[in-house]
Parts: structure tokens; sequence; C-alpha cells
């Protein structure tokens, strides 16, 4: 039985090497994407912003955004620190891409705060510059609403001791106000489950996951493909156990899912620099996904009468189960329902493995997620195993 | 001489479908035997159960003395299968779907590589050996596909319908090949509805119709189930049928049947009672403007015995 399922297995892949289609699905596509959504959404925990600061003001309020606030942004290796000689040349640069931002103190800047009136820092960011720009503005407005904060006690001791502020209290608002690294905090990615698994490593596993969903049923659907050729009736009237046939094709469709996530792990981690774990849970999580791949694409393949119709039918099912197991993008831990819709996927689950993996670094951490993904395989396996034999074997 | 093919009193049904209803026959060593019916007959299912594919509902099928089922592995290793459709892979070379389906049998890598370069020789295909099934010509893959069912050396080779869809020149080149297959021993199980071929390539014919075998026997023997007679055909302008009904009532003709614009009439000493017959369309308000008298052969058989034409 074994030496006709190993023919029968070559054969396979003699003509899997020659349809390109499935080298497409199982290596360029998904590493293709993860690169370049990698390059479309960068790490948020390693922007760089480049840009420089106008103190149309000189006043000690916003010298403490000037001398306080940037300088640390600068030493946090956030910034990279441009100078202007006025507004106009700060102006030309951004319109020249050559910074990212720009914040200008306004005139009077200081004096409205020191009043209790309200102040505003003008942010000028460069077209196009998205990221950056966003962190430039949070930086403005984390800091406009602390001299706030400070600017209402101010107000507050005025209208209590109906006299100007204080020297010591105007150095204290600079000083409160120049706490750098409350104003830069990037809250950390959280994945479903709030575990540090990092943007590029999960969106890599995401695509492997995704498309060996794509992968196995090439094996799955080689029984269709026999029939359609016309090529059953002489395997079937060959001295094999007719078993064998059926064990070829799922042994394709395993090592084709085995290969290609294996593939993919190492390469997005040599290649991209994605960390996928240690490879003992990383092999479990593969194992059971592919497994569970097999006996979900088997399950559709069932109610197919050609390989066309199978391919079709198991497209718009790895679509919906990948979108909702979220291998786009992370789900975030607070979303109840998005949990839930994830707990319902296999790619779902096979991501919180990655997430417990990343956060333990202990290769029994996958087993929980790696149990759940099994489950959910014998759960459409065996209607496809019953389904499958009570049809014709050609 | 032991049969190498022996079926008895095979049955098949699928739903309410009564596929094979009776078939029984059996095949010596070096002997062509025809399985001669339209389509939807039961060849391809009496095929399907002789080579392993389908277990009979009821019946037995032995080759070379073994039981057939489909797990029966020796039995299947004396048979060598054709199907109706092409059985290979047109991303495979031919050389590779002969090596391939050779392991299958059992053959060893040394022994398949000889063995296949004999088959592509044999099957005219040794020059485009390494070339793409795909590319290969309608009659090529034909000839692959009979390569294939004779590469492990079998008893009994099955082809079924191997010349559908055919050029004649293909056709010529299969059925020559076909011929020279049962000089050299082996037993050949063919299935046509052309009844020329079963003519030119069949010792022994059975004729299938609606899952049973009507007649059997060599053509002679066929033949001779409607001797002594003639073969009328009149070709009519006018109500076919009706002349097909005049012609029937008179007392000499054995039987006449509509077929297309012709009326084919079996009848004793076709020149006495050709002037009957002429008066018997008239009478029926058709005129005859052609006519056509010649021996019967085995086309006339089927149809004096189902009533049907073979292409029906």
């Amino acid at each position: 039985m074994l030496r006709a399922a190993f023919h029968i297995l070559v054969k396979d892949t003699r003509l899997r090497v020659r349809d390109r289609s499935v080298w497409l699905f199982a290596f360029i596509v998904p590493l293709g994407l993860t690169f370049l959504f990698s390059s479309i959404f960068p790490d948020t925990d390693t922007i760089e912003l480049t840009a420089g600061v106008v103190d149309l003001d000189g006043g000690e309020v916003a010298a403490g955004f000037v001398d306080g606030v940037v300088p640390s942004l600068v030493d946090a290796g956030v910034v990279t620190r441009a100078s202007f000689e006025d507004e106009q040349q700060a102006r030309a640069q951004v319109a020249e891409g050559a910074v990212d931002a720009v914040w200008v103190l306004p005139a009077g800047f200081s004096e409205a705060v020191l009043a209790g009136q309200d102040a505003q820092i003008d942010v000028l960011v460069t077209a196009g510059s998205s990221l950056p720009g966003e962190l430039a503005r949070g930086v403005a407005e984390a800091y406009a609403r602390r001299i706030e904060q400070v600017g209402l006690a101010l107000a507050v001791e005025g209208a209590v001791t109906a006299a100007a502020p204080s020297p010591q209290l105007v150095g204290a608002i600079g000083a409160a106000a120049t706490e750098a690294e409350d104003l830069i905090r990037l809250s950390p990615r959280t994945s479903d489950v709030g575990e540090p698994l990092d943007p590029l490593s999960y969106l890599a596993a995401g695509m492997a996951a995704f498309f060996v969903f794509f992968v196995v049923p090439y094996g799955i659907t080689g029984l269709l493909e026999e029939r359609q050729l016309g090529t059953m009736p002489r395997l079937l009237a060959a001295p094999i156990v007719p078993g064998a046939i059926q064990l070829s094709k799922l042994l394709g469709a395993f090592l084709l899912g085995i290969i290609s996530m294996t593939v993919l792990s190492v390469a997005s981690h040599l290649l991209l620099g994605a960390e996928w774990g240690p490879p003992a849970g990383i092999a479990i999580l593969i194992v059971a996904l592919v497994l569970a791949a097999m006996a979900v694409m088997s399950l559709v393949a069932v109610f197919a009468h050609t390989a066309e119709q199978a391919g079709n039918y198991q497209a718009v099912v790895a679509i919906v189960l990948g979108l909702s197991g979220g291998v786009f993008f992370p789900i975030p831990g607070d979303a109840a329902v998005l949990r839930v819709v994830t707990s319902l996927s296999p790619h779902g689950w096979f991501l919180r493995g990655m997430n417990s993996l990343a956060a333990s670094a202990q290769w029994s951490a996958v087993l929980p997620a790696a149990g759940a993904i099994l489950l959910f395989g014998a759960v459409t396996a065996v209607p496809a195993v019953v389904l499958q034999r009570r049809r014709s074997t050609w | 001489m032991d049969a190498v093919l022996r079926c008895s009193g095979l049955r098949k049904a699928f739903g309410e479908i009564q596929a094979v209803a009776d078939v029984s026959f059996d095949i010596a060593p070096g002997e062509t035997y025809g399985l001669l019916g339209p389509n939807g007959a039961g060849k391809t299912t009496s095929i399907s159960m002789i080579a392993g594919l389908l277990a009979p509902d009821a019946g037995e099928i032995s080759v070379l003395g073994t039981r057939m089922t489909p797990r029966a592995l020796s039995a299947k290793a004396a048979v060598g299968l054709v199907p109706q459709d092409l059985a290979i892979y047109p991303d495979l070379t031919g050389r590779e779907n002969l090596h391939f389906f050779g392991r299958l049998q059992g053959m060893g890598s040394r022994q398949v590589q000889a063995r296949t370069d004999e088959v592509l020789e044999v099957i005219g295909l040794s020059d485009r050996a390494d070339d793409r099934a795909g590319e290969f010509s309608g009659g090529m893959k034909r000839r692959l596909n009979i390569g294939i069912g004779l590469l492990h050396h079998p008893k009994l080779l099955i082809l079924d319908e191997p010349t559908v869809g055919v050029d004649p020149q293909s056709r010529n080149a299969i059925l020559e090949s076909v011929e020279a297959l049962a000089t050299e021993g082996l037993a050949v199980l063919y299935t046509t509805h052309y009844m020329e071929e079963a003519e030119r390539l069949c010792r022994r014919i059975a004729i299938v119709d609606q899952g049973h075998v009507v007649a059997e026997g060599t053509r002679r023997d066929l033949i001779d189930l409607i001797a002594e007679q003639d073969v009328v055909r009149l070709k009519v302008a006018g109500d076919v049928q009706a002349a097909a009904a005049a012609c029937a009532a008179l007392p000499a003709v054995t039987s006449a049947d509509a077929e297309d614009d012709e009326v084919v009439c079996l009848l004793d000493g076709a020149a006495g009672n050709l002037p009957a017959l002429l008066g018997a369309v008239a009478a029926a308000e058709a005129t005859v403007v052609g006519v056509a008298v010649r021996e019967p052969d085995l086309e006339d058989v089927f149809l004096h015995l189902t009533g049907r034409a073979l292409r029906d």
C-alpha cells in the first residue's frame, strides 16, 4: 500500500512542480504580501520623525517645549531634530518634504497659558507623511493638555492671590510639561489576548496560515482531478489496494502544507526578520493547522463534482476563515465580539498560539491553541469521511 | 484450453437502472472476443466489473481461475485495461505516463524502463516519447492509452471502444495492433458499437442489448440466425413508417424496419419478392427512390434481434 501511495505521490509531485500556481500560493504570494504589508504598515514601535521647532513666542512655557520636550524626544531616538532660521524656511522644508513635521509655537503662547487662556501649537506636516505626522500631532496635543492643566492651576492661584504667578511656579510648569516619556508613550501593539507578538511576525504567521488553506487543496482535490482526467478507472484497475490512492492524496496535501509553512517561517525570518519563536512550539502549531486545513478542505471538496468547483468552494472558505481569524491584522484584546469570531477559525487559534509562544517562549504554551485547532479539524474530518464514503469511488 | 476470462450471470444495477441484467461468456488465450452493442447497452459496466472496478450484484468473474473483485490484486495484475475515455496525464510525457503506470503495476525500475521503450516502439511513439502527452494528436493519445494497458504483459487486455473519436488512419493502426496482439497469444476483450470492427477483429462476438447478451457466437453463427435470407434496403420518399408496416405485412418478409429514410427488409429470396415490396410501398402512398440488395451483416442481425439499429 505504501509503495503504491509513494509512486502516486511522486507522480503528483511531478505534476505540481509543473503547475506553477502551487508555488505562487505556497511561497511567493504569502512572502510577497508579508513584505508588502510590512512596508505599508511599518512597525509603530520604530517610527522615526524628522522634525523641528519654530519658537515665535520666546516665553518660558514655550521654552519648556523647545528646550525640554524636543531634546528628550531626540534623546529617546524618536525625533531627528531639524533647525530653521525662521518660520518661512521651516514651511519651505515641510513643503519640500525635507522634514516630516514642524511645531510652531505662536507669539503670545506663554502669556496665554499663564493667563489661563486658550493656547495652541501649530503642527505643519509633510504631505504623505501620515504616521510621522500623527506622531507630531500627538506630541503637541499631549503637551497642550498638560499645560492646560497647569494653566488651570495658575488661574486658580491668580484668582485666590490676585497676583502674577511666581517665577518658581512658572518654572515648575515648564518642568512638569517636559516629561517627554509620558508625552510619547505609545501603547504596545495588542493582540487578541494582549500578548506581544511583533507586527511583522504576526503578519508573516497570518499569511502562512492563510495561504496554507489554498495550498492543501492541491492535494485534497487530487481524487477529483483523477476522475476528471479519466485516470481513476486505470488506478483502480491496477493491482494496488484502493486505499493507497486516498492515502497518496492525503500525504501530498500534508507534505505540501508542511513544506509551505516551514519554508515561509524560515524565509520570513531570514529575509524579513520575523520572529516565530521556539521551533518545537511552531512545529506543533504548523502540524495542527495543516491537519485542520486538510479536514476542512476535504469536507468542502465532498460537495463539489469537479476540481474547479472544489477550488472555488475552498477559496471562499479559506478567505472567510482567514479574515475571521484575523490573519491580516491583530484583533484588539478588548474587542469581545471579534474574539469570539476568531475562536471559530483555526487561523485565529493559530495566531493565539503564536502569541502565547512569543509571550512565554515555552513550546508548551501552544498546546491549548493546538488542541483547539485539532478539535476544529476533527469536527470537520468526521463528516468529510462519512460523506466521502457515500460517494462513488470513481 | 482453460479460459483466461470466465464470466457467468453478471448483474449490476445503479438504483432503478439495471445496467447489466445477465451477461455470461468466456475468452480463451489468443482469442479476441467482441461485445457489440449500442451506447448504453451495458458494455462499459460489464468491463468495469471484469476489470475489478465494480463489484457485481450477482454472478462471478474469474481471471486465470482467480475470482475478480475490487480487492483481488493478483487477478488485477493479469488484466490490462484501456478505458473508453483517455486515461493519461497530459502534463506528463509519453514516457513518464508509461513509467508511472508500470511502477503501479509492480514493475521494477529497470524492467519498466526497458518495457517502456518496447511499448513506445509498438505504439509508434518513440520519437515523441519525451513530449508532453497533452501536445499529442488525438490518435497519438489513443495509442498511448492502449500502450499503457499493454505495458505489464497482461494475459487479458480489455479495450473499451478504443477507436471512438479517432481519425481513419489512426483507427486502422489501432485495429492492426489489436490483430497483432491476438497472434501473440493475448486474450482480448473488445467492446465496440462499430459492426465492421467486430467483424474484422473478433473470432466470437456477443451482441449485447439492454444489459443482456441476446446472441453469441462467431460471425457466421450470428449471421446464420438470419441465414438464407437477403437484406433489401428501400430508399423511400414519403411515410417511411407506413411503408415499413406495409412491407412487414408481406408473407415472405421476416422483418421490415424503418431506418431514417430507408425501409430495411429481411426476406427469403429478394429477387422473386422485389415487385411485391415495391407494390407494398406504393400502396402505402410512398415512392421507392432507390433499392439495394445484399447479404446480411451483423448490423442486420442486431436489427433483427432487437428491432433497433446499432447506432441508436
